[in-house]
């Protein structure tokens, strides 16, 4: 069935695909066939997603890449949970490359809906219509990617389903085996169990016959009914990680392996001219020079190969090369940043840019307000510098290329791979390690498609190709640097009437398209919504609302960092929606609740944050030692609203947290500890972009180069971070990225108490 | 040239080292231990800690011809064979600090490397000796991780 259901999908596409596909409910189309999976001896597959061992071992496919946000814990307790094995029987096993796989919820999330007009049990039409139309062209697409925070909420209903239905045809089978009614079976660590009798089988000993079992109607348990979901379940991960046994890429060791380092052009967009060779070759160790072309996003550069990562680095270095200036001329960042401001004011006086949200009058109600208040906020251009810097090892051989590769995109990474070697991509097999880091940064996957083109000269033997530092924090696909227009118009009472937003950045996504799936690039930009979003859904009851961007093209390679447009629309909103609140002499938190009256979700969230930070008004007020001010702000994203509360202080002029409380609505919460865990990393995230990030770049050069030009906040200045749950059962959020937007603005906020001075510029540091 | 890695002698070939050739890359790429990891290659982040005659170093900046005759302790080596698991990597786990884990290795040799020095560090002291960088911020849990096997110093009286 699902194979005839595919081939037509061929033949018809994706508008075929809406009409074949209606009727199927979504979850269950990507169950999978039994024969999905790779089987050893003694395995059975229940479905694409599990297969059981001859021992019983539960073993889950993992599509998804771990790069810290704890994905492989909260996924595998959601097949514990469903099959009852404890969590530490699921081994996760290598997913193919087949289309179940693929993150059907990123895609729907890029849409620019309103919140509103998607909340469960109001939803509009148009919305419910558009996402179901994403929905089928993903599921249909099957993109295998872990980005914007959907990992858990894509996974939710299916693995769920998929670990319900292989436990109901256990069950089953055990119901045949023995001749007994299968509600008087339970199942319980790993076996079935008839209790009246005493009889027992073990899922290896019921697998077979499972297969065979139609599961018959399978709902997944009921709430009350789990264990493990909503436990602070240990991760699975960290034995491994903290042995050094676990293995990320640039850990892929291979017989015969040799190691090539590139070297870009030092000018961003910049190529190599003439190239020198000779004295590199004349170094030991230095085996050969690739000369690689534009590769899916990466500029052309000579690669180096050698016996060592060292030999070919040194290999590097030792390159004579004429470096040619980019066509459009060397980009500068100061220029940059005086041009999108220029672009937004036109905007905001002219009515420009593309509107992602309008209610009301804006500009009657601004010029109608009793007071009108006009604030320009600005954010730098960041890059993303996990500490894995990029790499991959590949082999080509006979006809057929393996990849071994720390990436958030399996399926694009086996696309440019075969396009690179000039291969089906049938023809690829892709290993998924562990991610030193992903923060959207492995979103794309030009060092892939870099490593196949050396491997391709490497005589078949593995070809591990690095970045050194440098090259990653002088060619990364930086955060956009962005700008906002923002004026609001208040009345008698300083109540909020009007907000005009507009900003100005460039678009990521068509740029990641033409990257990494020129298949689905358009000739002229879409609307991106992460220019917009913490923008356009702000959640604050105003009458009167124009959010507009303008997407503009500035020559700087742009990508996904963590929290996207978030991580400054939320600074730009968030702090000034602060200076409404000072403007109309009000408290800060109890200025915003007078927002959130229609927001219950939103209003506990900040009302927790207030009440565990002490804030006065709320709860036992706590008073803050000699020099110390706090500051707040409230953001939604990726599904999830994070409040917090910053304390900070002055030491010799440099500000200095102290603390940070986080409340949390993540919905319904899969594993606390790892939210806890992604709220510090977001926050510690957020605080070294906020005071010290950013990405300068003069005559076409990135001027920071390694560590500590790229700040990361040391232990000696971390804060203490405390997290705090508001209990929901709606489904799950995201959990990775909606911790670092309200860090930045919550932290100016406090800083504009303790100094009297409104920073609207990021890096606070500037 | 011949090491001593994690109390076993390790002899290296001789074409495929010169003694100029940092220790991090003789350890990864020709002894295959790759626990020990890359991160910026100038001392910066401290991925690449292990410990040299039990101070905590460096090693990518670290030439092999200096570590030569010295004992090299690596993340490989941390754990004890008879008692399993260093006190530090236990306490890690407990308390859930890693997350992507890259950094992980670097930050518990450069703890293990101060515990053995100083088993009660003062707070000032944890901070000098774990200069690492986490990019997941995972540092507000080092602390304690850490205070959990080594208490703070007694108040002076």
């Amino acid at each position: 069935m699902t194979r005839r259901r595919s081939l037509l999908l061929g033949g018809l596409g994706a508008a075929g695909a809406l009409v074949v596909g209606w009727g199927v409910l979504p979850p269950r189309s990507r169950l999978g066939a039994q024969g999905t999976l790779a089987l050893e001896a003694g395995e059975v597959g229940l479905n694409g997603w599990i297969k059981i061992a001859a021992d019983g071992t539960v073993m889950l496919a993992m599509p998804r890449s771990e790069m810290g946000q704890g994905i492989h814990t909260a996924l595998a307790m959601l097949v514990a949970e469903e099959l009852e094995v404890p969590l530490a029987a699921v081994r996760l096993v290598e997913a193919g490359p087949q289309r179940l796989y693929g993150n059907v919820a990123m895609f729907v999330e890029s849409l620019p809906l309103h919140p509103e007009d998607t909340e469960p049990g109001h939803e509009t039409a148009l919305a419910t219509a558009g996402r179901w139309v994403v929905a089928k062209v993903a599921r249909e697409l099957g993109i295998q990617v872990t980005g914007g925070s959907t990992s858990v909420a894509d996974a939710w209903d299916v693995l769920r389903l998929a670990a319900a239905t292989a436990r109901a045809q256990l069950v089953g089978a055990a119901s045949l085996n023995w001749r007994l009614p299968a509600d008087e079976l339970r199942v319980r660590d790993g076996a079935v169990h008839h209790d009246a009798t005493g009889q027992r089988a073990h899922f290896g000993e019921l697998a077979r016959v499972a297969a065979a079992t139609p599961p018959g109607e399978v709902r997944p348990k009921a709430r009350e009914d789990w264990r493990l979901i909503g436990t602070p379940a240990p991760r699975i991960d960290v034995v491994a990680k903290a042995d050094g046994s676990a293995r990320f890429g640039l850990d892929v060791r291979l017989p015969g392996m040799v190691y090539a380092v590139v070297r870009h052009c030092p000018m961003i967009g910049g190529s190599p001219g003439r190239v020198k060779i000779e004295a590199a070759m004349r170094m030991p160790g230095v085996e050969r020079v690739v000369r690689l072309g534009p590769l899916a996003g990466a500029t052309a550069a000579p690669a180096v190969v050698g016996r060592s990562t060292w030999h070919a680095q040194r290999g590097a270095q030792a390159l004579e090369v004429e470096w040619q200036a980019p066509p459009g001329g060397r980009l500068e960042t100061a220029a940059i940043r005086l041009g999108l401001e220029a672009q937004a004011r036109a905007a905001a006086d002219r009515g420009g840019g593309f509107v992602f949200h309008r209610r009301g009058d804006a500009e009657a109600a601004l010029a109608s307000a009793a007071r009108r208040l006009e604030a320009v906020y600005h954010a730098p251009y960041l890059a993303h510098a996990t500490m894995e810097p990029p790499n991959c090892t590949a082999r080509v051989a006979d006809g057929r290329v393996e990849v071994w590769a720390s990436t958030q995109v399996p399926g694009i990474a086996r696309a440019q791979a075969a396009r690179v070697a000039g291969l089906p991509e049938s023809a690829v097999t892709l290993h998924l390690t562990y991610l030193g880091g992903g923060f959207g940064r492995r979103l794309d996957a030009d060092v892939v498609a870099q490593a196949v083109r050396v491997a391709l000269e490497t005589d078949g033997r593995p070809l591990q190709l690095v970045w050194p530092r440098e090259e990653d924090i002088g060619h990364d696909f930086y955060r956009p640097a962005g700008v906002a227009v923002l004026r609001a118009g208040l009345d008698e009472q300083g109540r909020c009437l009007a907000l005009q937003a507009t900003s100005a950045g460039d678009a990521i996504t068509p740029r990641w398209l033409e990257r990494g799936l020129p298949g689905l690039a358009t000739r002229f930009d879409a609307p991106d919504k992460t220019a917009g979003e913490g923008l356009y859904d702000q959640p604050y009851g105003i009458a009167h609302q124009r959010i507009a961007h303008v997407a503009t093209h500035s020559g700087v390679p742009v990508g996904y960092w963590r929290s996207v447009g978030h991580s400054h629309n939320a600074f730009f909103v968030e702090g000034f929606v602060d200076e409404l609140a000072h403007a109309a002499g009000q408290d800060p938190v109890a200025y915003r609740l007078a927002m959130l009256r229609d927001k219950p979700r939103h209003a506990a969230v900040l009302r927790l944050a207030a009440q565990k930070a002490g804030w006065p008004g709320h709860g036992e007020a706590r008073a803050l030692p000699a020099g110390r001010a706090r500051g707040v702000a409230l953001h939604e994203s990726f599904g999830s609203i994070v409040a917090e509360v910053v304390e900070v202080s002055l030491e010799a002029g440099v500000p200095r947290v102290h603390r940070v409380v986080c409340a949390a609505d993540v919905g319904t919460v899969v594993n606390p500890g790892i939210v806890a865990q992604q709220m510090e990393g977001a926050v510690m995230f957020g605080l070294a972009a906020a005071l010290r990030g950013r990405i300068d770049i003069e005559a076409g050069v990135v001027r920071q180069r390694n560590f500590p030009d790229v700040p990361v906040t040391a232990l000696a200045d971390t804060p203490r971070i405390e997290t705090h749950l508001v209990a929901s059962t709606r489904a799950p959020g995201g959990v990775g990225e909606p911790g670092t937007p309200p860090l930045a603005p919550a932290l100016a906020n406090a800083l504009f108490v303790l100094t009297g001075e409104r920073r609207r510029e990021l890096p606070l540091l500037g | 040239m011949e090491l001593q890695v994690n109390g076993r002698t390790m002899a290296l070939p001789a074409d495929a080292v010169a003694p100029d050739m940092p220790l991090l890359w003789v350890l990864r790429d020709v002894l295959g231990l790759t626990g020990t990891k890359f991160g910026c290659g100038v001392a910066a982040c401290g991925a690449c800690t292990v410990i040299v005659d039990g101070q905590a170093q460096r090693s990518c900046v670290m030439p092999v011809s200096a570590a030569a005759g010295k004992a090299i302790r690596t993340i490989e080596g941390l754990a004890d064979p008879g008692t399993g698991p260093h006190a530090l990597q236990r306490a890690w786990v407990a308390h859930q600090v890693p997350q992507c884990g890259y950094c992980q290795s670097g930050v518990l040799m450069a703890a293990a490397a101060l515990l053995a020095r100083v088993p009660n560090p003062s707070d000032a002291q944890i901070d000098a000796a774990l200069t690492n960088l986490c990019r997941c911020g995972t540092t507000p849990r080092w602390r304690e991780a850490i205070r959990s096997v080594a208490p703070r110093p007694p108040a002076p009286k």
